[in-house]
């Protein structure tokens, strides 16, 4: 009954010279729920791709139910007994659920597609595992819940024994959770193998058997879900360590410039920010804590202005930005490090010094705002800024013109940073200021933050790391499920009670999520 | 005036009829993910090898065979382009159909020494079915045409049952909606873009041998005048759904028949010629109105 | 992450530095379009050796004829209207775009500039045509913006659909309203003396209009590399998202730069109508290939403003010398066309390389 129904042994695998997984082991039993946990970029949906043959290690055996495989794609671990559940959909929204089902194993009569078996296995299979589904209907209009009981259909219709869930509550309400996981609990006491891929660590303590913890390419935990403990889970999720940066607050803080009042934010359908407010006073550093995809990004993008909110207000320096566009906002006192520096941060193609103009090219000394050189750039003044950048902020280069995408991750970092903050905003949004950024960059970027603040200047700073919050944020609000769960002063921020909250431990079902409006 | 009679049914067929094949070929790749806009100069192609093959071999199915066959491979560019190495199919077919005319009106003088018309003595043309011709309805409407008319009509139905009844049929639907999902479940997608695209490029071959061998029986420089580019926006008109297609084919046939028609008693055939361009345009914005951003573009 | 295609066999055990060089020297700039310019002549020498014909004596026709004392004239011209219509494609594919309504924006600048140049002669005629010309052409250009940012038609798809019905007004108005009395032809009235682009001395095809396009690229330039629009949509068109996300409104962009393009396309149509034979020809505008010819001309320089004017020679070239090259080796003009098709087709192959070096990483 405990058998290992897979092992994955030594894996490791690297894109170019980004390390995804090194030697990693994995043991899943026949008929119980593993957790895989870790960080975003921890290595934990490479190892599933790996397993699932999506992708092909460097090194590394797989074995499923005693023999050795070498998947050469999806289609081969399909065979070997697995299924995967993307955290992404894989789904045909024109087509109808039962098609979705049995798309690419299509049962066929006289040539042409046999709907009625189609419907009928969806049904058989609903029924078995309670997947409640009507095989008729379009996905397209189908709500998250019901688009993920498709998926795991899909797989069990191939007889998958192996069941992949990547991110699986993600995109789910309360209710749907609860439902999922007495589906799988179904299926692993039917005997089939269940993986779920999370970083949520209340929901790895509610339905997990055992769980695997991977930072940082490696694993850094095994436990048996019984004797496990939340604080454990962190650490072992999040125990880089950071190097304290001495860091008293100096004086008290100033007046507010950055508020936000009951923010919401809907994506297609889905709560992501709900009834977030919270201020930022000149002179501080408001960490924001939570689990990567707890609603952290939805708040930086509301404030910028690059997506739209759905309800509440957001005021700079007392100035409702609703009618006002990105561009006027940056205008009026915000600069951004973003999360995703090469998708958003920076234009690779282009070189370090245009990299570092962008926002500055409409104000003196690069651009002109008045007079006949209105709308010119000053190519001096840009080579100029960009060469006394690099140097500040030791951007190690070749030169001002060299393309971004040519500089290692701390050094493009250091260009955003040395960008956003040449701004002189009052207040800084900075996310994952130090994400995938050397030991030595982290300490000067932190420097950086910190000078900032005793400047006068207000940060917000998102970050997964609990270290780098407590060394840095003179207060830390903690992020869960789209909502803040809790804030902690400098001196009641320790790792524990951060970690708890980040797990959502504060966090009971409140009647509001219930209301969870559809569409 | 009578304009509803037997022969102007006929007429409206007749022009409907090479621009329904570019336009099955132009769905088909869109069905699998693929933006084909290479659907005029692959006909210009096929127009000149169905009258070259006819001129050599003396008959018209060579004729046929040939543009079929050749205009397959003509269209290889696209399909193994787009497919296999992922380059942009728009740049790819600006270029195929800058070929296309460039090459056709190069062979004409290598091959025939004339430039601008090829209308050789003797050049056969396709058959026309007269053999209907005493049979009331069909005679007056397809006893002269060739077999290639119904047969536009008939593959058009046919495709679009394939497509939304069969395994095969469903798979390449799939492909376009979500190439991802489709390969997550073994569908080869670059193989199955890229035959699709071939063939439709022979469906091509048989829309220039109709125009060159069935509307007329002469082959002239950029002989297809933008019936390439109505098929793409019959295409987009239709959300790519081949079963709609003879619709639209036919509505763009009554407006060049009644445009024929109009012109004799002078009125302007250049504003019927726009039509099919705005009128997909004016649908487009209607449709956008009314869905919102939600629905994904037909491309 | 993406799919693997069943294709990632180990990589040869090549020598490492041998590739990497190969790498760097695939990767130069300037690499693709000379390569594709060297390969396009290649196929095209292959297939007049398959006509039976020499293809040194085919080229060296073309580059006599259109580089010989007597017809730099015309070359200059005909490289002018490339030129032109190179921007028009150029503007909008700095910032990503492709705007395949060239032909339409051209006959629409012809057509203000008939009417204008013909219902006020005198000494602003020209100026006023011009003007008109770019008027009516930006505008009618900048109609795919809001398509693009209200309706979600993409700017390649709405140009594509709004062209051949501009064409097909221009030549209703040519044929009906604006017709020549008592003419056969469709053609509009000839313009009088005072309404015709201004002559330059000792040249008779190339006239002010030549001027103006040259400064209309010097223009481009200049915006493109010194002033902060031009900045924004080289910064659209390398990563959109950090475009947005530094504040740049990319739908008003969108709308200058094809109110900009399409103000191109119609001032080259003005100087057309407003050069010899001075009137407004149905299909004389379209028929030289001016609009793809640009479109080449601007895919082959990256839409470079830099490179246009070269690689506008090459298609100048090509279509002078090509009718020079049928004349005297007696292979068709018509290997100008396809050569520019194979040109573009190569050019779109480039990534054929990406797949060759990028074979196996699926990240």
């Amino acid at each position: 009954m405990t058998s290992a129904a897979v092992e994955l042994r030594g894996i490791s695998k690297r894109f170019d010279a980004v390390v995804a997984n090194d030697g990693v082991d994995l043991v899943l039993r026949r008929g119980t729920i593993h957790a895989v946990m870790g960080e975003n970029g921890a290595g934990k949906s490479t190892l599933m791709s790996i397993l699932f043959g999506l992708v092909r290690p460097d090194s590394g055996d797989i074995v499923v139910n005693g023999v050795e495989r070498h998947f050469r794609g999806p289609l081969d671990a399909i065979a070997a007994g697995l299924g995967m559940v993307h955290q992404h959909f894989r789904l045909f929204d024109s087509m109808t659920v039962a098609e979705n089902v049995v798309y690419g194993a299509e049962p066929t009569r006289r040539g042409s597609l046999d709907r009625k078996a189609a419907a009928a296995r969806v049904r058989e299979l609903s029924d078995r595992y309670g997947l409640e589904t009507d095989p008729d209907a379009v996905v397209g209009r189908l709500s998250a819940g019901a688009r993920q009981r498709v998926e795991i259909l899909k797989a069990l219709h191939r007889d998958a024994e192996i069941l992949i869930l990547d991110e699986p509550t993600a995109v789910l309400t309360p209710d749907e959770v609860d439902s999922l996981f007495a589906v799988l609990r179904r299926a692993a006491d039917g005997g089939a193998t269940v993986v779920l891929v999370t970083h949520k660590i209340h929901e790895v303590l509610a339905i997990s058997d055992e769980v695997t913890v991977l930072r940082d390419a490696r694993v850094t935990g095994r436990f048996r879900t019984a004797e496990a403990t939340s604080g454990a889970l962190v650490q072992a999720m999040t125990g880089r360590e950071v190097r304290e940066v001495g860091n008293p607050g100096t004086g008290e803080p100033g007046e507010v410039v950055l508020e936000v009042e009951r923010l919401g934010v809907t994506d297609r359908g889905v709560h992501r920010v709900r009834d977030v407010s919270f201020s930022v006073r000149r002179g501080e550093i408001v960490g924001v804590a939570g689990v990567s995809g707890n609603g952290q990004h939805e708040v930086v993008a509301a404030i910028l202005g690059t997506d739209p909110i759905e309800s509440g207000t957001i005021r700079l320096l007392g100035r409702d930005l609703a009618s006002l566009d990105v561009r006027r906002r940056r205008a009026l006192g915000l600069a951004v490090v973003p999360e995703d520096r090469r998708g958003e941060g920076t234009a690779v193609t282009m070189s370090t010094a245009e990299n570092l103009s962008l926002g500055h090219h409409r104000t003196p000394p690069i651009g002109a705002s008045t007079g006949w050189r209105r709308g010119f750039l000053n190519l001096r003044a840009q080579r100029d800024m960009a060469r006394r950048l690099i140097a500040d902020y030791d951007v190690r280069t070749s030169g001002e013109k060299l393309p971004v995408g040519a500089l290692s991750g701390g050094n493009a970092q250091k260009v955003v940073i040395a960008r956003e903050l040449s701004h002189d905003a009052p207040v800084l949004i900075a996310e994952q200021p130090t994400q995938g950024v050397d030991i030595g960059a982290i300490e000067s970027i932190h420097q950086r933050l910190l000078d900032y603040r005793d400047q006068g200047g207000a940060v917000l700073l998102v970050s997964h790391e609990i270290a780098e919050l407590q060394a840095l944020a003179d207060r830390v609000l903690v992020m869960f499920a789209g909502r803040i769960v809790a804030e902690y002063s400098r001196a009641d921020a320790s790792t524990e009670r951060i970690g708890a909250a980040m797990a959502g431990a504060a966090e009971h079902r409140q009647a509001g999520e219930h209301e969870e409006a559809a569409s | 005036m009578q304009i509803l009679e037997w022969g102007f049914v006929a007429a409206v067929l007749l022009a409907a009829t090479p621009v329904l094949y570019a336009a099955l070929a132009g769905a088909l790749s869109a069905q699998v993910g693929v933006f084909n806009i290479a659907l005029e100069g692959q006909m210009l192609w096929g127009a000149f090898a169905a009258v070259a093959g006819s001129y050599y071999t003396g008959s018209a199915w060579a004729g046929i065979a040939i543009a079929l066959v050749s205009t397959a491979l003509f269209s290889v560019v696209l399909a193994v382009g787009a497919a296999r190495f992922k380059a942009d199919p728009i740049i790819i077919a600006i270029g195929t159909n800058l070929l296309a005319l460039g090459l056709t009106g190069f062979l004409l003088r290598v091959l025939f020494d004339v430039s601008g018309t090829f209308a050789p003595r003797g050049l056969e043309g396709i058959p026309s079915m007269s053999f209907l011709r005493d049979i009331p309805v069909l005679g007056p409407v397809f006893g002269g045409q060739t077999v290639l008319v119904p047969l536009a009509f008939v593959l058009c139905i046919a495709a679009g049952l394939w497509l939304r009844n069969t395994a095969p049929g469903l798979r390449l639907r799939g492909i376009g909606e979500h190439p991802e999902a489709a390969a997550s479940l073994g569908v080869d997608v670059a193989r199955t873009q890229t035959w699709t695209t071939v063939a439709g490029g022979a469906l091509c071959g048989l829309a220039g041998a109709q125009l060159a061998l069935g509307n007329v029986t002469v082959f002239t420089e950029n002989m297809t005048a933008g019936r390439g580019w109505i098929a793409v926006a019959a295409v987009m008109l239709v959300l790519n759904r081949p079963l709609w297609l003879p619709v639209a084919c036919l509505g763009f046939g009554a407006a060049e028949a009644f445009g024929f028609r109009l012109q004799g008693l002078g009125a302007p055939q250049q504003l019927t010629d726009a039509a099919p361009y705005a009128i997909t345009l004016l649908v487009l914005v209607a449709t956008r109105l009314r869905f919102g951003s939600k629905r994904a573009l037909p491309s | 992450m993406t799919v693997s295609t069943g294709t990632e066999a180990p990589p040869e055990p090549r020598s490492a530095a041998a590739r990497r060089l190969l790498g760097v020297a695939v990767r130069h700039p300037a690499v693709v379009p000379l390569g594709a310019v060297v390969l396009a002549l290649l196929i095209g020498a292959v297939i007049i050796a398959a006509a039976g014909l020499d293809p040194l004596v085919a080229y060296a026709a073309v580059l006599e004829g259109a580089l010989e004392p007597g017809s730099l004239d015309y070359t200059f011209s005909v490289w002018g209207f490339t030129c032109g219509m190179a921007l028009a494609a150029a503007i909008p594919l700095r910032m990503g775009e492709f705007n395949l309504g060239g032909n339409g924006q051209l006959v629409l600048g012809g057509l203000a500039a008939v009417v204008v140049a013909g219902a006020l002669p005198g000494p602003f005629a020209v100026p006023l045509a011009l003007l008109a010309a770019a008027v009516l052409a930006g505008g009618f250009g900048a109609i795919s913006a809001p398509l693009a940012t209200r309706f979600k038609i993409p700017i390649i798809i709405s140009t594509l659909l709004l062209s051949p019905v501009a064409v097909a007004v221009v030549s209703f108005l040519i044929r009906y309203p604006l017709a020549e009395r008592g003419s056969g032809v469709a053609q509009t009235a000839q313009l009088p003396e005072d309404a015709r682009m201004w002559r330059l001395p000792e040249l008779s095809y190339s006239n002010v209009g030549l001027l103006v396009i040259i400064a209309m690229m010097i223009v481009f330039w200049i915006v493109d590399s010194r002033t902060a629009v031009g900045y924004e949509l080289r910064v659209v068109g390398a990563n959109r998202r950090f475009g947005a996300y530094g504040g740049i409104v990319v739908g008003r962009l969108a709308l200058g730069a094809m109110a900009a393009a399409g103000a191109a396309a119609g001032i080259v149509g003005a100087i057309i109508v407003l050069s010899a034979p001075y009137r407004l020809i149905d299909g004389a505008l379209l028929s030289p290939g001016y609009t793809f010819a640009g479109f080449a001309a601007a895919l082959l320089a990256g839409g470079r403003p830099l490179l246009i004017p070269l690689t506008s020679v090459l298609f100048a070239v090509l279509q002078v010398g090509g009718a020079a090259m049928e004349r005297s080796a007696d292979v068709p003009r018509q290997l100008s066309d396809l050569l520019q098709g194979v040109v573009i087709v190569v050019l779109a192959l480039r990534t054929v390389l990406d797949a060759r070096r990028t074979g196996r990483s699926e990240h």
